[in-house]
């Protein structure tokens, strides 16, 4: 049996400390030696289901972890069994006979649920194939970062459940091979998984995005395109008030060319002080896709600009000392990101999977969110950062841009999307700072969505009004999923049943 | 020479206070590629300037099979304090590591 007990109940914390299960008894998913994909997931499926019958049999809740990352808490559950899946994360390369006619298997590829996104990354770069877009870190298993709807800013992209084309759940009731209706996996393939294929749209739109709440999610298939280059720029300038409308209206070369190169960029991102953020440097990071070429010279995650997601230093004294915020911050900004290349400087360049980190926390995180109707930034943003500031928040303000995302519960729910992302310390001060943000934008009548791996203080009654008829099919796939009412019980938290997705 | 006493001690507490902030300082290495598995910690405290070291408890992981994908060596704000309040005679340091979970050749589905 792949699942080991580790050790007896007791504590554990979550990646970035934001939250802690008590009384928490811990086992481990593991990957064996079978010799085909197929026949590993169907080994440990038929574990997890006999493992999900004696968590119901001694009454204890369960919760899957990957690699622990949301600081939402969605991870969180006292007095109950923990999965650790991180020892589960083989992959595997698809043959043509695996797939359904007019598929292509060479794009696909098998993947168990505890791989890493730079897993996952990493071995279809082996194949000469890259993921299109992902977060900003690539420490999350790829599972869980799909779960929760992670993005980056991609600017013609969606979120990083877009890649995937069919995936395995396992409930108490059943295997199930969850794939849209014209199917991507054959027969054969799905039979020798140990699942019941279920083709439908609405089942695999709300499985994509799952928030850990219709089962444990064993393997996925993932898609790809070939392999490609970046070339970052990274520089530090004074934004103009009027950018906002250009990048309101979706004219990115223009912005680009403002502050970077006259060329379309395929990714956009601006880190501000909100602290005046028109009159302060940005942090401003753009890149731009090139075909592939062997010959190009290497470079380093730093030199590439990694690790631009969050600040996580300086903490107390942005708390303890309020009228330095701003100097603070902006200090902050300088020393804490990776600096250039700037235009000026001699091009880097990088595959997708090289230009992103695995960050270490090293002090408590704060990060919060709202995505925002692209066409809403220019009225919106300058108002956010002026509440922000004015009650005490804490942290750099990120723009991010992306398309609308696959699967019921994303986020990214407008046709074009502006995310602004709230990521720095952690403290009172800053979480009552982004209340206010999001009490601003509900007067304004501006709407907005929240992510469910970052701490946004969502509820039930706010999830539904926020998703709408998306969240009343999401509710109606999870019933046919999981039609017993104690099954759904089994996979619900504290947090989870308070955003309603399980009870 | 009342001032020089001052200065002196001006100097004395900069000196312990630049060791105290210091000693909090996080130390960390990590491998190349790390895939990392959920942290585990103790405390080592060394005795006597450094003669003999004792652990919390023994250096044991579950999941180490893989070895270890990286170390953070660091000191709490109490334990620099009780470093500087015995001259250094105990000086308890935390080591936090976090096993690797390995990187496995990729398959055929």
């Amino acid at each position: 049996m792949p699942i080991v007990k580790l050790g007896e109940e007791g504590r554990w914390t979550n990646y970035h400390g934001t939250g802690t299960c008590e009384a928490a008894t811990r086992f481990a998913l593991r990957s064996g030696d079978a010799e085909r994909g197929r026949d590993e997931i169907a080994i440990a499926a038929k574990s997890v289901q006999d493992w999900l019958a004696q968590a119901a049999a001694e009454k204890r809740r369960v919760r899957p972890l990957g690699a622990g990352w949301s600081p939402s808490n969605v991870n969180i559950s006292s007095q109950s069994w923990l999965l650790h899946t991180r020892r589960f994360n083989r992959c595997f390369r698809m043959g043509a006979d695996d797939v359904r006619p007019g598929i292509d298997a060479g794009a696909l590829m098998l993947v168990e649920a505890g791989a890493l996104v730079d897993e996952v990354s990493d071995k279809f770069e082996e194949q000469g194939r890259s993921l299109w877009t992902s977060g900003a870190g690539n420490g999350q298993t790829f599972a869980g970062a799909s779960a929760t709807g992670t993005h980056g800013s991609m600017i013609a992209r969606g979120g990083i459940q877009d890649h995937i084309r069919a995936l395995q759940i396992v409930t108490p009731a059943g295997i199930r091979w969850i794939e849209p209706d014209a199917g991507v996996m054959s027969d054969a393939f799905i039979a020798a998984t140990g699942s019941t294929a279920l083709r439908d749209d609405n089942m695999f739109a709300a499985a994509q995005l799952p928030v850990g709440s219709l089962g444990i999610v064993t393997a996925l298939v993932v898609d790809s395109v070939p392999k490609f280059l970046v070339r970052p720029i990274q520089n530090l300038r004074k934004v103009d008030r009027a950018a906002l409308d250009w990048l309101a209206a979706g004219d990115f070369r223009r912005f680009s060319a403002a502050y970077a190169l006259d060329q379309d960029p395929d990714f956009v991102q601006m880190i501000v002080n909100p602290y005046k953020p028109f009159k302060r440097p940005a942090m401003l990071r753009f890149l731009y896709r090139e075909p592939w070429r062997d010959d190009y010279p290497r470079a380093t995650p730093g030199q590439l600009g990694a690790g631009y997601d969050a600040l996580s230093l300086l903490g107390r004294l942005l708390n303890d000392y309020p009228w330095a915020r701003g100097p603070l911050l902006q200090f902050a900004m300088k020393q804490g990101y990776a600096s250039g290349p700037d235009i000026d400087a001699p091009p880097v360049y990088g595959s997708w999977g090289e230009g992103l980190d695995t960050h270490r926390p090293l002090a408590d995180l704060f990060n919060a969110s709202v995505t925002i109707d692209r066409a809403d930034l220019a009225r919106a943003f300058e108002r956010i950062c002026a509440v922000y500031a004015r009650h005490g928040g804490s942290t750099v303000v990120t723009i991010r841009f992306m398309e609308r995302a696959q699967g019921l519960l994303a986020p990214a729910r407008f046709t074009h999307n502006a995310v602004i992302d709230f990521d720095g310390p952690r403290s009172q001060r800053t979480a009552d700072a982004y209340a206010r943000v999001v009490e601003c934008l509900d007067a304004e009548g501006i709407t907005f969505t929240r992510h469910w791996a970052k701490s946004c203080r969502l509820d039930a009654a706010r999830v539904a009004a926020d998703y709408g008829e998306d969240f009343r099919r999401w509710r109606a796939a999870r019933d046919r999923l999981l039609p017993d009412p104690a099954h759904r019980a089994l996979f619900g938290s504290e947090v989870l049943d308070n955003l309603g997705l399980t009870c | 020479m009342m001032w020089l006493g001052w200065a002196l001690a001006a100097l004395g507490f900069a000196l312990i206070f630049g060791q105290y902030a210091a000693g909090q300082a996080d130390i960390f290495v990590s491998i190349a590629n790390p895939r990392p598995l959920d942290e585990e910690s103790m405390v080592v405290t060394l005795k006597g300037w450094g003669f003999a070291a004792q652990a919390a408890q023994p250096f044991v992981t579950p999941e180490s099979d893989h070895g270890l994908c990286d170390v953070r060596l660091f000191a709490t704000r109490r334990q620099m304090l009780v470093a500087i309040a015995t001259f250094g005679f105990l000086r308890p340091v935390t080591v936090a590591w976090r096993a690797n979970a390995g990187i496995l050749p990729l398959g055929d589905a």
